[in-house]
This record gives structure tokens, sequence and C-alpha cells, in this order.
């Protein structure tokens, strides 16, 4: 396993300093670095607020319903992420649901263009990762000691006191596995900044297979994984000192 | 009581995001129209029994099937020890162990494919099944590990002492004591492996031979050529297979017991 | 792991058994497109004839060429079919080898164009497509490549990438459009970047582009002949256009990796393939339109194809050279200027 990781990183083995400055030096791979760091973090940070509020309800549920909630909570991992994109395409569409209802209503005149823009792909991803942080925020709650909420209730402590002091520190270790899958996967994924992005809302994965795929440079790729690698470790790292504090 | 409505409200927002577009795609693919759309124009199953009149679907089914269970039982077997010696003997290094085994996560997938490509089953003669096999079990270790990892460091590790006290082996506490307080952490490892590598797109877009293609990229293929709503009725299929099983481990299991 | 190894095994055993695992094998890659209709009038008829087994490869052509270049010392694929610059970039890395253009019986009767597309005998065309504008007809009216860019298509028109085939195409006519000429298409790309934000996408695939046709998202978009059935087909009014510069197009080629060891069976299915008779029922089933001078379809058919020496050597092409020595500062000049 290890030779296998090892030849991972060989495709983009012959990288210099001079290949990263070039990179940098270039608009395109600047705007696209950015893009793809905001549009990671802004999909933790939305997937961890919701993670947070819907495991907690989940994990207050009784035990018959909790298991059928886990079950609905992972069936969106196990459509492909192919089939889950197109959907998008259908309800962000120009006749798609969202703009009907937008135009129907009267909220707006003319269909708004939601397609191939960075709006599309943040909800796709989202859509696609949210699920990975519910289950790592309810697998680590499940073993929070149940008693510790209401105690610190009956001592006086208001909801967001009772978040911050007890539920916080118990699930840091599934809110960090969570953040750091959701981001690796935004930071990663393909198919959705691809599909629902298209050319004009590249990201450092599409940017990726563009320069494999189109002028076989693997310099570049090598570039740019190391970038994604490093933005990934960085992100647990960041997530874990967060967490800590 | 407030309560209660808050938490159903939030629920069913969330559930309506995550679910919600695999209803349009249930009904997308019951159109009787020739393009994905939603509403769909008029009813028909004739999508749906598309599906089964394509036979590389049959084949790619299988082989994503087998990748999936098998690649992911072999990550288990290796990660569930490696999790448990990361969390309970502080071997130096553990956090770079951490780190090496999440590569495969974070090394985009197309690297991971051409690098198998290019350095195993070129010079090796390795087929591209086994080397499909390879990068899903590699690409599932990632989840095992630190998934069980999770889990590993909210179990209290006197169980296991009190067990040895008792007279039980290294082995027999971590088979007797440990390994049933952690199945809920491999079950979610499980089924995280499993749902990475079935739906796997960019490692397996190197890895196909003739004749050997994963699932997912014959549906891309597919999508390429015709852009008829059997795309999403077979979406919808496999989605109704997976309840399935969710609700085979629910009954057999107790799914719930351990959520 | 026992089921894993068990089940190939107990597949192999059945194959081994019956007479199938003892015929000779060709393995191909193509397009994935139509492989049905390819199956009915080409593969199952050929495989007849040969008494051999055909392993089809498909996928798209970038794929396709990575993995005939990691493959160079032990080919895996022994004949492809590509778009005549990859099957060009192929031949510069040395990965093709010489056509002997006399195992071809129809060699003779081929277009000229596609006789020796990209030197040296490396390939053969098969097949040549023509590229326009498909627009609706109810909302617009498309008389020049120049009216991509106005206003009456504004936030409703599609561009294809520049990384896909169509795209150096249609910066080929745009810039003859705006008045350019040659391929420096740097004020054409500048043009497009002004514009960038008037244009829906730059779509990659031609299926894309025809869904996002269908839902009225994309209302004309420059697109390959070969592609026009997925929209001649539909309810809503699509019309081909014929802009005052002419249409443009391209041809797709066969050739023959080197070293393969199948020399004989490929030279045979390429015979075949480029026989007067395979190129007609390709054509009949609106699959390729022909490159073999000889076929002879009906009004009908030749309305949904690329046919006839008038048409295809009134095509625009860009020789697969210039694609090929100047892709790469189309790509920069196009990130820089259109991506941001």
């Amino acid at each position: 396993m290890a030779i296998l990781l090892s030849e991972a990183f060989k495709v983009g083995g012959e990288w210099s300093l001079a290949g990263y400055a070039d990179f940098i030096s270039k608009p395109l791979n600047r705007t696209v670095f950015f893009r793809t760091l905001k549009l990671g973090a802004l999909v933790v940070l939305v997937s961890a607020v919701v993670g947070y509020a819907a495991a907690f309800c989940i994990v207050n549920l009784e035990p018959a319903k909790r298991g059928r909630m886990f079950g609905l909570i992972i069936l969106p991992l196990m459509i492909s992420p192919v089939a889950r994109t197109y959907a998008w395409i259908v309800i962000l569409g120009r006749t798609g649901i969202v703009n009907n209802t937008l135009v129907g209503l009267g909220i707006s005149d003319t269909p708004i263009r939601f397609l191939f823009t960075e709006t599309a792909v943040f909800l796709g991803l989202l859509q696609l990762f949210m699920p990975l942080m519910i289950i790592a925020l309810i697998s680590s709650m499940e073993n929070m000691p149940k008693d510790a909420i209401a105690a610190a209730r009956v001592l006086g402590a208001n909801w967001f006191q009772v978040f911050t002091r007890v539920i916080l520190p118990l699930t840091r270790e599934g809110l960090v596995l969570g953040g750091t899958l959701v981001f690796t996967g935004a930071l990663t994924a393909y198919i959705t900044p691809a599909i629902l992005g298209g050319s004009k809302v590249l990201m450092l994965e599409t940017l990726l297979y563009q320069r494999v795929n189109v002028s076989n440079d693997y310099v570049s790729a090598g570039i740019i994984a190391t970038i994604l690698i490093v933005m990934s470790f960085g992100a647990n790292v960041v997530l874990r000192r967060l967490a800590k504090a | 009581m407030s309560q209660t409505w808050a938490s159903r409200v939030i629920l069913s927002l969330t559930l309506l995001f995550l679910i919600g577009p695999f209803f349009i795609i249930i009904f997308a693919g019951l159109s009787a129209g020739s393009t994905l759309s939603f509403p769909p124009d008029g009813l028909s199953l004739k999508w749906y029994l598309a599906v089964f009149s394509v036979e590389s679907f049959r084949q790619s089914f299988m082989l994503s099937m087998l990748l999936a269970v098998f690649g992911t039982l072999t990550a288990l077997l290796l990660g569930v020890p490696a999790a448990y010696a990361i969390c309970r003997y502080k071997i130096p290094g553990a956090e770079t162990i951490k780190l090496i085994v999440a590569a495969p996560i974070i090394v985009p997938g197309i690297i991971v494919g051409l690098a198998l490509l290019r350095y195993l089953v070129v010079p090796l003669n390795f087929t591209v099944t086994l080397a499909l096999f390879l990068a899903h079990t590699a690409l599932v270790l990632p989840y095992a590990v630190r998934v069980v990892t999770a889990t590993l460091e909210n179990l209290r590790t006197d169980i296991e002492e009190a067990a040895i006290l008792l007279g039980c082996t290294r082995l027999q506490a971590f088979t007797k004591a440990v390994l049933p307080n952690i199945k809920s952490g491999i079950l979610a490892a499980f089924i995280l492996g499993f749902v990475t590598s079935f739906n796997q797109v960019p490692v397996s877009l190197f890895l196909s031979g003739p004749g050997v293609r994963t699932l997912p990229i014959d549906m891309l293929a597919y999508m390429e050529i015709t852009y008829d709503p059997s795309v999403a009725a077979l979406s919808a299929l496999l989605a109704f297979l997976s309840i399935a099983i969710v609700f085979i481990a629910e009954k057999t299991l107790g799914f719930s017991r351990y959520v | 792991m026992t089921l894993k190894y068990l089940l190939p095994l107990s597949i192999g055993a059945l194959l081994a058994s019956s007479s199938v695992f003892a015929k000779d094998k060709l393995t191909i890659s193509v397009y994935s497109f139509a492989q049905d209709a390819y199956k009915e009038a080409l593969y199952d008829p050929f495989e007849e004839i040969c008494d051999c087994e055909l392993v089809i490869e498909t996928g798209n052509s970038v794929e396709r060429m990575a993995k005939i270049e990691a493959n160079a010392a032990n080919p895996v694929i022994d004949m492809a079919v590509m778009s005549s610059h990859d099957a060009l970039a192929l031949a510069r890395k040395g990965l093709l080898q010489k056509l002997d253009t006399s195992k071809l019986a129809s060699f003779n009767d081929l277009y000229d164009a596609a006789k020796d597309p990209i030197g040296d005998n490396m390939a053969v065309g098969y097949t040549f497509y023509a590229s326009s504008i498909v627009y609706r007809s109810d909302l617009v009216d498309i008389k020049s490549w120049g009216d991509l860019l106005q206003p009456a298509v504004a936030g409703r028109v599609a561009l294809p990438n520049i990384t896909g085939t169509q795209g150096p195409l249609t910066l080929h006519m745009l810039s003859q459009a705006l008045g350019h000429e040659g391929i420096d298409f740097t004020d054409t790309i500048n043009a497009i970047g002004e514009k960038a934000d008037d244009i829906v996408t730059f779509y990659v695939r031609s299926s894309q582009l025809a869904q996002l046709m269908q839902q009225e998202e994309v209302i004309a978009a420059p697109v390959g002949r070969f592609a026009w059935s997925r929209f001649s087909g539909s309810d809503l009014p699509f019309k081909w256009a014929e802009p005052a510069e002419g249409q443009t197009g391209g041809m797709n080629v066969m050739l023959m990796t080197k070293g393969n060891g199948n020399e004989e069976l490929a030279y045979k299915l390429m015979d075949y393939w480029l026989s007067a008779e395979v190129q007609t029922r390709v054509a009949n089933a609106k699959i390729d339109s022909p490159a073999n001078s000889k076929v002879e379809v009906s009004a009908d058919i030749a309305d949904s194809l690329t046919y006839g020496a008038d048409l295809i050597n009134s095509l625009n092409m860009i020789s697969p050279d210039d694609i090929i020595d100047n892709r790469d500062s189309w790509v920069e000049q196009w990130n820089s200027n259109v991506i941001q």
C-alpha cells in the first residue's frame, strides 16, 4: 500500500519551485484557487451549522425513529453523484422548479440564471457532502454522556452555553472528522463543479482535469494536486485548532 | 412540546434538501418524453424497463458491487487493527500514519488512477480488475481508519482493562470487549466505504479496460451518447437498492441500536 | 476474497470450454457514441466474416489517447478511431505505425481529403462532419457566425469550450466574421472575453448542449453535424444555420498503434469499414457521414449527414498541424481572457 501511495505522487514527481512560481503568476490559477477555498469553507460552515441542528435532533429521537432517520440521511450518499448533480440542472434550470416558482409568484420578471454560477456549485456540493458531516456528528454525539446536557441545564446554562461548553467540546472529534471529510470532498469533487459550474466556474479539480486532458500537462497537474493535499491537511489542522479553542 | 416541533421542522427541511432531488430523479425517470425533465412529460415505466435491456449496465453493476463489497471488507481488515493501534498504543508517529492513510482521499482521483495505470497495470501486467480492486481498497481505507478511530477515541479504555484483569488476553479483550462496542463505528465505516467505492468516478476513469468498467463510468459514458431519462431511472433503482440494504441492516443488525 | 477470485475463475472456465476463447481477438478503441447501431452495421457482420472476436473500448478521446500512450510498450489497443488532430498528436509521439494503403481495397474511392489527412500515411479518414450553429428559429435568426456575440442571443448563447474539438472551429469562423485572418485568434478571444457574461456556458459535450437547448437555457450554439439528430428530432423548432462565412468542420480518422502485432486483422477491419457496403450502412443508420465517394444515399438521409463532394470541399477546416501547434497558446489566452 505504501508503494502504491508513493507512486501516486510520482506522476507529478518532477516539480521544481519554478513551476510553482509560474503557476501562481497566472491570474486564472489564483482565481480558481481562492474560489475553491471559499466554496470549500462555505460548504463546511453551512453543513456544520445545519449538521449540528440535525444531528442533535436525530440523537434525541426514540431509537426506532433514529434508525430510520439515519437511513434517510445516508440515503443521498447512496445515489450516484452523477445523477444527483443532474437533478440540480432540472431544479435550477431556466424552466426548472425554482425559476417557475419565482416567475409564477411574480418575485422575478424573468428567469434567473443559476446554472454555471458559484451558487449552483455551492448547492450541489452542500447536498453532496452534508450527510458526511451529519453522520460524523451523530457518531460522536451518541458517545456523549446523555446526562451532561441535562446537568448543564440544571446548573442554569442556556442553550448557547450548553452548545459551546458541553456539546462542542464533547463532539470535537466528530466535527474535525466531518469537517475534514466535507472539505476534502468539496475540494476533490469533480462531477459537481464540472456539470454545475462547467468551464465558467472552474475549481482546482476541474482545472486539474483540464490540464491533464488538454495539454497533458502533468507538471501543473502535480502542482494542483499538491495544493489540494496541502489545503486539506491545512483544513484538518485549522479545524482541530478551532475545535480546541 | 415546542422542542419536538422545532426538531421536526429542522429535520424536515434538512431532508427536503438532501432527498428532494432524489424524488425529482425518480419522477424524471418516469417521464414518457425523451429528455430528462421535471415535471415529467407524461408518465411511463419505459425508461425503468429500458435500464434492464442495457447489457453493459448489468456487467458494470456486478463489477461495481464486487469492488465495493470486497474492497471495503479488505480495507476494514487492514483499517480496524490500524485504528486500534493508533488509539491504544502511543506509537511514535501515529499522527503521520493517520495522514498517510488519509492520502488517497486527498490526492485527486485522476492522479491515483493514472499512477496505477502507469506504474502497476502497464509495467507489472496487473489486470485492470486487480488495479481497480487495489484502488478501491486504498480509497476506502482512510474512511475505515478515521471513522473507527473516532469511535475508539470515545470508548473508555477501562472496559478492556477490566477484561484483561478478568483473565482475557489482549486479543480476547479486543474481540470480546472492544469490537462489540465499536460495531456502530465499523458499520458506519462499511457503509461510507461501500458508498464511496460504488460511486467513485475519477479513480476508475483511467482504470477501465475492454469490457471492464464500473457502473458510474458506464453511466457517464451512456449519458454522453443518449440523453434520455434512463440514467435517472437507473439512479432511482440504485437508490431503492440502497434503501433495501439499510432496511435489512436495520432488521438484522438492529442498526438503530448503534446509531 | 475467495468469492472474488472464484467468480472470475468460473467464468473463465466457462469461456475456455466454449469455442469463443479460441478465436483471434482484435481490440479497437472508438467513440462511445451510437454503439448499438455500430454493432449492427459493422461489428457483428465483421465478426462473422473474420471469424474473430472484436473487443470494443469506448470513452472520450483524451482518455483513450492517454491509455494508448500509457500502454505504448505493449499495446492493448490495436486499432483506433480519433479526430484528425488527436491522431496527429499520437503520431508525433511516435505511437502510430504507417499504414500500407495497398491493403485497403477502397482507398482510391475515398475523398481526396481523407486519403492522407495527417501526413506520412499515418491515418486515413473514415468520416467527415460539418459544424455550424443550431438555433431556435422561433426566437432568433442566425445569419453569420458574428451573430453569436449579438445582443439578440445575449444570456442565452453557449459556445464550445476551447478544450474540445468544436472550440477551435468556432474561433476560426468567428475570426472570419469579425474580419480577422489566419489562425491568430487573439482578437477573437478578447472579443469573446468582453462578452463572457452574456454566454451561458462553454460546453464540453454535445449531449450536454442538447439538454440545455431542450430546457430552453440556450437558444443558439455552434455544434457538429453528428449531433444534429439530437435537435432535429425535437418538438422545438431547431434550425441548422447556413452562415454567410460558410460552415466549418472536421474529419475523424482510423489509425493503428505501433507494434501491436495484430496488423492483419486490423487491416481487415479498416478495409471492411471503408468499403462502400459498410459506409452505406453506417450512413443509412445516420451515424457517420461517408468518406467513401462511391456511397449513395437518399436525399432524406443526405440531409441529416455531411454528404457529397461539394459540401465536403466547402468546409472551412483547420489543418491538424495548426491545431496541435497552436492549441496550448489558444487555451492560455482563453484561460486568461475569457474564463475569469
